[in-house]
C-alpha cells in the first residue's frame, strides 16, 4: 500500500462533504480562470482595435474620459462634440489626414447594432475594405453592412434597414476582416449627421500623419487649430488597457473572495476530519506514524482536493467564458469581446497558473488542520470516544 | 536469568488536567524476554497507562523506561515512532481498524510506514492473514467481519513488522467467550514461537493462561508472581 491510497480513501470516505468542498475550490477557480480567459482575450482584442483604428492620433472633444476613449475603439455610441469647421481645420494642416467619425446605434431585432458616419471615399482607402457583395455606394437612401452584422441578421444586398424612423437599402456587404470593422452599418456622414440630429459634429477624427517622427509637433498643430484634445495611439492604448486592467484587477479580487471562501471550506472539512479520525491518527502513530508522516497525509488531502477542484475549475472556467463572451458584450468595457474568436477554450498559460494557484492556496489552507493533526498525543488519540 | 526486556525505574506518570491525578507511582518493573505477562487491577487503577508509558505511547513524568536496554525518556518522538513500528505490536480493546481500507491494507499499513516496498508489504500481509485462518477475508472492509475476526486482523497488524514484544489492551473485552478462547489459542502460539507478551486484562481467563500476573492498584505495584 502506498500513502497516496489512504489519502485518496480518506478524502473520499465522506462523499457528499468532498462533493461541496470540492465544489467551493471549483466555484473559486472557475471564477478565476473565466476572469483571466476574459481578461487575457480582452487585452488581446483592444490591442487589435487599436491596430485596426489604423490611426496615429485621435482627435476628441476635450474633457473627454478614458471611458468614451474605450469607445473609440469599440463603436459605442458617442456624444457629438467636435464641429465640422474643427473638422476641416483639421484636416487642412499639412501632412494630416483626418478622417471623421459620427458613432450612434440603433437595434436590429433588439439587438444593439453600431451606426456609424464616414465619409466613404477617404475611408476606404484608409481602412482598404473590400466589397463581398453588391456595391460600396453610400448615399441618402443607401448604407453598407459589415460583413458579421449582415451574418448575424441574415441581411442581403438590396434587403432595407429602417434606421430612426427611415428605411435604406443595403447597397452593399464588406468582406470580412476579423474586427469591429465587420459588426457596423456605415452611412455617409452628412447623411447620419442629419438622420440623428447632430448637425454638422462628430464625435471624433482619427488622423494619419505623413511623418512619425514629427508627431508632437502635429499634436501642437492641431491643438492651435481647434479646441480639441489630442491623443495618440499608444497613449489611447495604454489607458484603454489602464481601465481594463483595473477592471481585471477588480474582478479578479472578487475571484479570489471566492477562493478564499473556499480555502476556509477546506480548513472547515479538515478540521471536522481531524476531529472524526482522531482515533485513527492515534492508530497510525501507535503503529509508527512520525509526526511529519501524519502532517504529509493531512497536507496531501488537502493538496488533493486543490489539484481536484482546481482542474474541475479550469474545465468549467474556459467552457464558462467561451459560452459567455458573445453574450457580455453589450458595454463599453467587454464591447471587444463580441468579436469572433477573441476567448479561447483552452490556455495552457492559464491552465497552469489557475492549477498551481488552487493546489498552492489549498496546500495553504490545509497547513494549520495538519500541524494540529501532527501534535495530538497518541494516547489522547486513541482514547478518544 | 536473561536481561529484562522491559525495565521500569520509578517510573510515575501524573496527570495535570485542572487537578492532578497521580496515575503511577514508583513503578519498578521487569519483564524477562519471551515471557507472557498480563496487568491486572481495578478500573482507573494505572494498568494502560503502565502499558502506554512501556509502548512509548506516552511519557513518564518521572523515571525511567528501558526496553531492551534503550532508554525512551531519553528518545525524541521520530525515535518514539520507530520505536513503536519496530519494536512493538499493540493491541486495543475496539480493535481500531481504520475503516476506509482492506482487512490486507489495514495490515500492511505498520509495514509501509517503515519504508517497506508495496510488494513486500502484500507478501507479508498475505502470510499473516493465511496464518491466522483470514486469508479469504483479505479484501472485505472491517465492517464486514466478526468481533473475533477484526481482533485477529489487529494482532496481523501488530505483528507484521516482525516486534519482539506485544502488547495489548483489553484485547478479549470486546470479544465473545469463542473468540476469546480463540485468540487467547492465538496469543499463547505467538508466545511459543518467542514473542515477549504483555497483556493489561481484567479477565481470569487470560490471567490463567499467562505466565506471570503483575497486579496494581492506587498507581503502585501490588504484586508481580510468577
Amino acid at each position: 500500500m502506498k500513502p497516496a491510497t489512504l489519502v485518496l480513501r480518506n478524502v473520499t470516505r465522506r462523499r457528499s462533504r468532498f462533493a461541496f468542498t470540492l465544489l467551493g475550490i471549483t466555484v473559486g477557480i472557475a471564477s478565476l480562470v473565466t476572469l483571466l480567459s476574459l481578461g487575457t482575450g480582452l487585452e488581446k482584442e483592444v490591442r487589435k482595435q487599436a491596430d485596426v483604428l489604423g490611426a496615429h492620433l485621435v482627435v476628441t472633444p476635450k474633457g473627454w474620459c478614458a471611458y468614451e476613449q474605450i469607445s473609440v475603439l469599440t463603436g459605442e455610441t458617442l456624444p457629438e462634440a467636435i464641429p465640422d469647421a474643427d473638422v476641416k481645420r483639421i484636416a487642412s494642416i499639412k501632412g494630416v489626414q483626418a478622417l471623421p467619425y459620427l458613432t450612434q446605434r440603433t437595434a436590429i431585432e433588439n439587438q444593439p447594432v453600431p451606426v456609424v458616419g464616414i465619409l466613404p471615399g477617404p475611408m476606404e482607402v484608409f481602412k482598404k475594405w473590400e466589397v463581398e457583395k453588391g456595391d460600396y455606394r453610400l448615399d441618402e437612401r443607401g448604407v453598407v453592412v459589415g460583413h458579421g452584422i449582415a451574418k448575424q441578421f441574415k441581411l442581403f444586398v438590396d434587403d432595407v434597414v429602417a434606421l430612426r424612423g427611415k428605411d435604406f437599402r443595403i447597397r452593399g456587404i464588406l468582406s470580412e476582416v476579423g474586427n469591429r470593422d465587420d459588426l457596423a452599418i456605415y452611412l455617409d456622414l452628412p447623411v447620419a449627421q442629419e438622420l440623428y440630429g447632430v448637425g454638422d459634429k462628430v464625435s471624433f477624427i482619427s488622423v494619419k500623419v505623413d511623418d512619425i517622427s514629427q508627431i508632437d509637433k502635429y499634436i501642437l498643430e492641431i491643438r492651435n487649430a481647434a479646441n480639441v484634445a489630442v491623443v495618440s495611439d499608444k497613449q489611447l492604448l495604454k489607458s484603454v488597457l489602464g481601465i481594463v486592467g483595473a477592471v481585471g484587477n477588480a474582478l479578479q479580487l472578487i475571484a479570489a473572495v471566492a477562493i478564499l471562501a473556499a480555502c476556509f471550506g477546506i480548513i472547515n472539512t479538515m478540521m471536522t476530519a481531524i476531529y472524526e479520525r482522531r482515533r485513527e491518527i492515534g492508530i497510525l502513530q501507535a503503529v509508527g506514524a512520525r509526526r511529519k508522516t501524519i502532517f504529509s497525509l493531512f497536507l496531501a488531502e488537502s493538496g488533493f482536493y486543490g489539484l481536484a477542484g482546481g482542474l474541475l475549475g479550469v474545465v468549467v472556467g474556459f467552457l464558462f467564458s467561451y459560452a459567455a463572451a458573445p453574450y457580455i458584450s453589450q458595454n463599453e468595457f467587454t464591447a471587444f469581446l463580441g468579436s469572433e474568436q477573441t476567448v479561447r477554450l483552452f490556455d495552457p498559460a492559464i491552465t497552469l497558473e489557475a492549477l498551481s494557484f488552487s493546489v498552492a492556496v489549498s496546500i495553504l489552507s490545509g497547513l494549520y488542520p495538519a500541524w494540529k493533526a501532527s501534535r495530538l498525543s497518541p494516547v489522547e488519540a486513541i482514547s478518544y470516544e | 536469568m536473561s536481561d529484562p526486556i522491559i525495565r521500569t525505574e520509578k517510573l510515575g506518570k501524573v496527570y495535570d488536567n485542572g487537578y492532578r491525578t497521580c496515575a503511577l507511582a514508583e513503578v519498578d518493573l521487569e519483564i524477562e524476554p519471551y515471557t507472557f505477562s498480563c496487568i491486572m487491577g481495578p478500573s482507573g487503577h494505572g494498568k494502560s497507562t503502565l502499558l502506554h508509558l512501556l509502548g512509548g505511547l506516552d511519557r513518564p513524568s518521572s523515571g525511567d523506561v528501558y526496553i531492551n536496554g534503550a532508554n525512551l525518556a531519553g528518545m525524541t518522538s521520530d525515535q518514539l515512532a520507530d520505536f513503536r513500528n519496530r519494536t512493538v505490536g499493540f493491541v486495543f480493546q475496539f480493535f481500531n481498524l481504520i475503516p476506509v481500507l482492506s482487512v490486507l491494507e489495514n495490515v500492511q499499513i505498520a509495514s509501509m510506514l517503515a519504508g517497506m516496498p508495496d510488494r513486500e508489504q502484500k507478501e507479508r500481509a498475505v502470510r499473516l492473514l493465511e496464518s491466522l485462518g483470514l486469508a479469504e477475508k483479505a479484501v472485505a472492509r472491517p465492517n464486514q467481519l466478526s468481533g473475533g475476526q477484526r481482533q485477529r486482523v489487529a494482532v496481523a497488524r501488530a505483528l507484521i513488522n516482525d516486534p519482539d514484544i506485544l502488547m495489548m489492551d483489553e484485547p478479549t473485552g470486546n470479544l465473545d467467550s469463542t473468540s476469546e478462547s480463540e485468540l487467547l489459542d492465538l496469543i499463547c502460539s505467538l508466545h511459543g514461537k518467542g514473542k515477549t507478551i504483555l497483556v493489561v486484562t481484567h479477565s481470569e481467563t487470560v490471567a490463567a493462561r499467562s505466565q506471570r500476573i503483575i497486579r496494581i492498584r492506587d498507581g503502585r505495584i501490588v504484586s508481580a508472581e510468577i
